[in-house]
């Protein structure tokens, strides 16, 4: 050795160790200042009615006071208000329960032949059901929702193919209705059901079965009495999934429902949009969160110990069922469920390739037009969908990567809990909540680009957070002592070793990030300033405005730019290094 | 370089105890390993002593410096980890470089700082200075691994990645080497090749070192001194002769090598009874009526004829067991069992089993525990 080494002293000690603790105290410091701060003043709001702001009460005592007098002010004649008969907004609260819970009883009900024919049987084509059972989810609900309007509106083109075929007059349903809005929902959410339950089925013990079998069970009654209820823990899962996700969902109610169907995340909406309405709008919010909260710990607790991926020993082969009688027909259904999607994506491709289309089956004729004119005139809001998507992506990747940092190396199981919430709260919720905190000095930021990304960051945190702490836990903890040992700080160890190692895992996560950005509607409408508007604000205004041709047009571009991304994450995540 | 002294050492996770005071004197350049099963505590030890375990009582002295304290990437010890913990984004010299690159990122100036931290973040951000990349080519020589210097670690075999391990371990000139468990993952002839390598290495540089090992014939072939420990204790510490041959307790003599142990009484001036079933002169000394008696295996003579009046004994072949060098017989004394190992030549009558034979028990070869 050629230098005795230096006692260190005091500052360097603090340097060396200290760096680590006080990003832990920045996290923290993030995920209080933009969740926790905005979820507690939008739950006071809803009992003070007026706005509260918690931030100016730190710097200015006269707003202090104000807040002070605010909160003696505090009652539950707001919530007393929401639960009499005939409040505009318990009707929303029913109308929202009754749709999620109709889309999730019909998606579990649908998925279950098709669940069992993936996991089961040899059904014919299965990679490209399995390819196209998959994509709906790619696609944003409200282009979905346009899609509909496209097909079955009064002038799409199934209503005119149906018509003519009967002779009859009008639409074979109304779009702008609950109806429209569960099938769109049921359309597009139920790969979230799918995948689940196929997983179940293929766990759910086979040696049952078999006895079943071998005491002379006929197939039909192993698969009703033996079978399904070894699966029903995944069925009951996916189904509070599904009812969390359609409760949340903005896209679909805001393009399909009517002025006279209330619905929980509309009025919320028109609450703070319209009307500025604080106590309404907070007091919807808090009731968004409870209730997503509390579906979210059922399908938690019907999880619970039921971890599909890592079950041990020996996968059993599964003797998949080839007989024609069975899989023809799965594969008949399979694929009708499948065909409404497709064509619903197809018709909006064909209707911004088109020069005019309505009351036929094709269009007049076919054109590149749109293309160009969101190529010339919407280049600004491509721009702000990248710059806004990437600005969210950094954000996420340092959070995530020092989330995942604590909570498996220093067992910050508090952190863990804390940006886990985001989950529970809807897209719409947390615009609310952020408007009502940040449009005030000291901390005024609504209707900042900054404020916008901030959300999108917090939304996507979980997800992020998720795909980071795979990579965290496959790196062995030795690995990081090597380094400390060989002289590195804490720090140093997390920017050279562990950083690069969770890499994978950081651009699965950082890519699915921005792909969820860019279809991002609820936030967006809520906290987008014109001159920040990305692709999905300019798709979302040009529906409502009837521009149907260059909302298309910009819609199938989202679900390309979506559809590229996640492949090349999916690739990256099988792919990855361990 | 440095001794390595450990004062009364406590480590307590949360209620169980695992280490309930240790003291460890380890002189300057000596081979010293930890020995004992799994769960002894010498792995902790070893980990107190590298700083990554914080220590709930005693303390703990590299050199002359109370290390309690200092932070474990500021200890200057160089530890080969059991699974090697190679970095495997980085290839052979880049392990080897990185204590030196982040020396230097802590310790250069301003400019040599920037160079480093680009370095450790990227190979194509930088070539290493020419003094550390001879200091790195230097220590992979020393493990005569200075022609794979670019190979990525994935691509190496065990062997190498342990030899990498210590090259990385060394090449930072640490006051002590500290080695986890590092042959474990060999194959057993490899193990005997790296065994011989690392202590050659050792004796070389002349460095301190830490052995952790539960395989006590690694313990007695490559350290000068060896701790055996049980329970979080150190229940004996001493050279590897001192240790075969004068064991302080039961314990210590049936994890070091093969043993018959028996429980005697004595009955007389150097004369114990054992099992109740025959009476053996010795020359060991004991306070009390009753002992253990420990009889190495190799220390009994098999005899033809029963020449000699003392210390001879009949017994009957159970099992005899042939190891190559040597054949290990099962002889069933009354109702003893007692396990005899002679070395094999050729010409020297081998017995079967249900034979009959005498056995001859030098005096000095029966040790009073």
């Amino acid at each position: 050795m050629k230098e005795k080494p230096k006692k260190p002293t005091r500052f360097q000690r603090l340097r060396n160790w200290d760096s680590l603790k006080l990003l832990k105290y920045a996290v923290i410091g993030f995920f209080a200042l933009f969740l926790m701060i905005p979820l507690l003043s939008v739950f006071i709001v809803s009992f003070t009615g007026e706005p509260v702001n918690l931030f100016g009460s730190f710097v200015n005592p006269e707003i202090l006071s104000t807040n002070i007098e605010r909160l003696s002010n505090a009652s539950f004649e707001h919530y007393a208000n929401l639960f009499s008969s005939g409040s505009v907004y318990l009707s929303a609260l029913n109308n929202s329960l009754l749709l999620s819970i109709l889309v999730s009883v019909i998606v579990i009900v649908m998925c279950l032949p098709i669940a069992y024919a993936f996991a089961r049987t040899a059904m014919p084509f299965k990679k490209t059901l399995a390819a196209l059972c998959t994509m709906p989810i790619i696609v944003p609900t409200f282009i979905s929702a346009a899609g509909f309007i496209i097909m079955f509106g009064r002038t799409g083109w199934v209503t005119h193919v149906f018509n003519t075929m009967l002779g009859t007059e009008g639409a074979i349903f109304n779009v702008y209705s609950m109806l429209g809005i569960i099938l769109v929902q049921v359309f597009f959410f139920f790969p979230f059901a799918l995948w689940p339950m196929v997983a179940a089925f293929k766990i759910a013990d086979l040696s049952v079965e078999e006895a079943s079998r071998n005491l002379g069970a006929k197939s039909w009654s192993t698969m009703v009495f033996v079978t399904l209820p070894l699966a029903l823990p995944g069925m009951i899962s996916s189904a509070l999934l599904i009812f969390t996700v359609s409760f949340s969902d903005f896209g679909t109610p805001i393009i399909l429902a009517p002025d006279g169907l209330n619905l929980i995340v509309v009025q919320a909406y028109r609450e703070i949009s319209g009307f500025f309405n604080w106590a309404g709008a907070s007091i919807l919010t808090v009731i968004m969160v409870i209730v997503a909260a509390i579906f979210f710990w059922l399908q938690r607790l019907a999880t619970k110990g039921k971890d599909y991926g890592t079950v041990s020993g020996k996968p059993k082969k599964v003797k998949l069922n080839a007989k024609k009688a069975v899989t023809l027909p799965l594969f008949t259904y399979t694929s009708l469920v499948v065909l409404l999607p497709v064509l619903t994506v197809f018709s909006v491709f064909i209707q911004s390739i088109a020069t005019t289309w309505g009351r036929d089956l094709l269009p007049r004729g076919f054109t590149l037009d749109h293309y160009a004119t969101i190529f010339t005139r919407s280049t600004d809001n491509i721009m702000n969908s990248i710059i806004l998507a990437s600005g969210a992506l950094v954000i996420s990747v340092i959070v995530a990567t020092l989330v995942s940092y604590f909570v498996v190396r220093q067992n910050a199981t508090k952190l863990d809990f804390i940006a886990s919430i985001p989950l529970v709260v809807p897209g719409i919720a947390l615009g609310i909540a952020f408007i009502q905190t940040f449009n005030t000095a000291p901390l005024q930021l609504t209707g900042t680009a900054f404020l916008l990304i901030v959300a999108y960051a917090i939304r996507r945190m979980p997800y992020m957070i998720r795909s980071t702490m795979g990579s965290m836990m496959a790196i062995r903890s030795d690995i990081e002592e090597a380094s400390v040992n060989l002289g590195a700080s804490r720090l140093l160890t997390l920017t050279t070793i562990v950083g690069p190692l969770m890499l994978p895992g950081i651009v699965a996560g950082s890519i699915l990030v921005f792909v969820t950005v860019i279809k991002e509607t609820s936030v967006t409408i809520l906290l987008a300033p014109s001159e920040w508007a990305p692709m999905s604000l300019m798709v979302f205004q040009n529906i409502l405005r009837g521009q149907m041709y260059t909302a298309s047009a910009m819609a199938i571009l989202i679900i390309g730019v979506v559809l590229i991304l996640q492949l090349v994450a999916n690739r990256l995540t099988k792919n990855s290094l361990y | 370089m440095g001794s390595v002294t450990v004062k009364g050492l406590v480590k307590q996770y949360s209620d169980v105890p695992a280490l309930k005071g240790v003291d460890l004197n380890i002189r300057e350049g000596e081979f010293y390993a930890l020995l004992g099963p799994s769960g002894c505590g010498k792995t902790t030890t070893m980990r107190c002593i590298a700083g990554f375990e914080d220590i709930t009582e005693g303390d703990i002295y590299i050199g002359e410096q109370r290390v309690n304290d200092v932070a474990a990437n500021r200890r200057n010890c160089g530890m080969v980890f059991q699974s090697y913990a190679l970095f495997p984004h980085y290839n052979v010299f880049e392990n080897v470089a990185y204590s030196l690159t982040v020396r230097d990122l802590y310790r250069g100036s301003y400019g040599k700082r920037v160079k480093s931290f680009a370095r450790l973040m990227s190979r194509k951000l930088g070539k290493p200075p020419k003094e550390l990349y001879q200091k790195v080519m230097d220590a992979l020589q020393t493990v005569e691994l200075d022609h794979l210097a670019e190979r990525g670690v994935g691509e190496l075999s065990g062997g190498q990645q342990q030899r990498v391990a210590l090259a990385r371990a060394l090449v930072m000139e640490p006051a002590v080497l500290l080695m986890d468990e590092p042959l474990s993952n060999l194959d057993k002839k490899l193990r005997n090749t790296m065994r011989t390598t690392i202590r050659n290495i050792q004796q070389e540089i002349g460095i301190t070192t830490i052995f952790v090992t539960h395989d006590q014939e690694e313990a007695m072939s490559m350290a000068d001194r060896i701790a055996v420990m049980k329970d979080g204790e150190i229940v004996q510490q001493a050279t590897p002769t001192e240790l075969y041959g004068k064991p302080l307790t039961p314990f210590v003599a049936d994890f070091v090598g093969s043993s018959n142990l028996y429980d005697a009484t004595v009955i007389g001036e150097r004369q114990v009874k054992i099992n109740d079933q025959f009476v053996v002169h010795t020359n060991g000394v004991t306070a009390s009526n009753e002992a253990k008696v420990l009889i190495r295996p190799e220390g009994i003579k098999i005899i033809r004829e029963r020449h000699e009046s003392t210390n001879v004994i009949e017994g009957q072949v159970t099992m005899s067991t042939y190891f190559g060098p040597n054949i290990r017989y099962d002889v069933n004394v009354g109702t003893a069992n007692v396990v005899v190992e002679q070395e094999f030549e050729p010409g020297i009558p081998v017995y079967d089993q249900g034979d009959h034979l005498f056995l001859h028990i030098p005096e000095e070869r029966v040790l009073l525990l």
